[in-house]
């Protein structure tokens, strides 16, 4: 990555060989010249080591710039798509209501008419059958657009962040032992203090173990990780020993009705669903993946001192 | 449920509210459809309802108007808000005005007659508490 501002320091990286010529000059002129030299040289070490330090602070902080830069982009991006699929959300609950309660008439007219409509009549009800459940499917889309665009205040509580993840870790390893995927817990003893919305936190967890089991699909690990961060923190990490994530998609993951699921079996909006909880939360979630060896998703979990500036802030 | 509900269905979606009203009819209940809420409260004034089933986003009056403006004249009756725009805002409203359910478009025809019998229930023990504070001596109605 491009570090700016570094070139502006160039010519400090040669610093040292100024010293040097400059003491060779003072040896050469004499007398006092070699002290003039030892003391210069000590100088040029010094300086050496400081323009070092300094470059290193500048690289630090310019990508520590460049990161909160992609997130902030990422959660404006999410915040508008959000609010233009809600507003579509809100116009299609209409026709779609109108469709729903023509098939369910249509049912009550089919019930009466009691066989009256010949051979025809199972595939009719067959057909009428799946208008149902195609309509139940969007509905199931708009009501999830709507609930990830809602923004309800969290309500914002001391957690015991490793009964949260077991309670969520419980809940799918029924399911997991079914396909032979083991789960695997490493929680660790006396983390931070975590003052967040449970709710919200167990939603997020939810989402990533059941995407962690889906990615593995049979045969293998969901690791389950809790940690306390450098900042006061406190970190949750699912890795899963599935097929990982290809490099083009990572950026995507994130972004609303991005699914590698097929059709009718995702609506890729769990992951901008955790994405926003966790915006709202003060934290972060973040992926590493390896195609064909997994995926590791970590939920940040900011210090309670952190929580309470971000509730101020707004 | 042994005697059953004389609902209104209040929405300006003409083909919503028609067959709305055919289902709610084939399932033994009274129903009458009107397109706006102006309409409403002149419906409200010449007949009996228990429970009506109210749009929010309608021309002229909205929904939530058109609910402040019923509980005025008619407390006792029960109303179910059924609408495709769901707000938190205008949902917190409703519930202040005194609504007693908020559902969102598409809802499943079994869920909405759910709602309507808990709220027909609701307003008959009301009224009947009402009427056993007021003449104790005359028993169930």
């Amino acid at each position: 990555m491009d570090v700016p501002g570094r070139s502006h320091w160039l010519w400090l990286d040669y610093l040292p060989c100024w010293v040097m010529i400059g003491s060779a000059v003072a040896l050469w002129v004499g007398g006092q010249g070699f002290l003039i030299s030892l003391v210069l040289a000590g100088g040029g070490v010094w300086a050496m080591l400081s323009v070092r330090r300094l470059q290193d602070e500048i690289r630090r902080a310019a990508e520590q710039h460049c990161f909160l830069d992609q997130q902030l982009i990422q959660s404006q991006k999410l915040a508008s798509i959000g609010e233009l699929s809600s507003g579509i959300a809100h116009e299609i609950n209409n026709p779609l209501a109108i469709m729903g309660q023509e098939v369910e008439w249509i049912r009550h007219l089919l019930g009466e008419a009691e066989g009256g409509l010949g051979p025809s009549e199972g595939e009719l009800k067959d057909s009428l059958q799946e208008i149902g459940r195609q309509v139940e499917r969007c509905r199931e889309i708009t009501h999830k657009l709507l609930d990830f665009a809602r923004k309800k205040e969290p309500l914002i509580q001391s957690v015991d962040i490793n009964r949260l993840v077991e309670d969520m870790a419980r809940l799918v390893e029924r399911e997991a032992s079914l396909n032979n995927i083991r789960l695997e817990r490493h929680y660790s003893d006396g983390l931070p203090p975590v003052y967040t919305d449970a709710p919200l936190v167990r939603q997020v967890v939810l989402n990533i173990l059941n995407n962690a089991t889906h990615a593995i699909q049979k045969d293998g690990t969901v690791a389950i990780l809790t940690l306390a961060e450098g900042d006061g923190g406190v970190g949750i990490q699912v890795s899963d020993t599935g097929c990982g994530i290809p490099k083009e998609y990572r950026d995507k993951v994130f972004d609303p009705f991005f699914t590698t699921k097929p059709p009718g079996k995702g609506t890729g909006l769990g992951l901008s669903i955790c994405h926003g909880i966790m915006d709202r939360l003060g934290g972060r979630i973040s992926l590493e993946s390896e195609e064909g060896r997994g995926t590791t998703f970590t939920v940040h979990l900011p210090p309670a001192n952190q929580r309470e500036s971000h509730d101020h802030g707004g | 449920m042994a005697a059953k509900p004389k609902v209104l269905v209040v929405d300006d979606e003409e083909r919503f509210r028609v067959t709305l009203g055919k289902l709610l009819g084939a399932r033994g209940l009274e129903v009458r459809t009107v397109g706006s809420g102006r309409e409403a409260l002149q419906e409200l004034d010449s007949d009996g309802y228990d429970v009506i089933l109210l749009d929010v986003k309608m021309p002229e009056m909205s929904g939530v108007e058109a609910l402040a403006a019923i509980k005025k004249t008619h407390p006792n009756l029960e109303v179910i808000i059924l609408t495709g725009h769901a707000s938190v805002d205008v949902a917190v409203d409703i519930m202040r005005l005194g609504g007693y359910e908020y559902l969102l478009k598409p809802c499943p025809l079994e869920e909405l007659l759910d709602k309507i019998e808990t709220a027909y229930e609701r307003k008959v023990a009301r009224e009947a508490r009402a009427r056993g504070v007021a003449q104790p001596p005359e028993g169930p109605s």
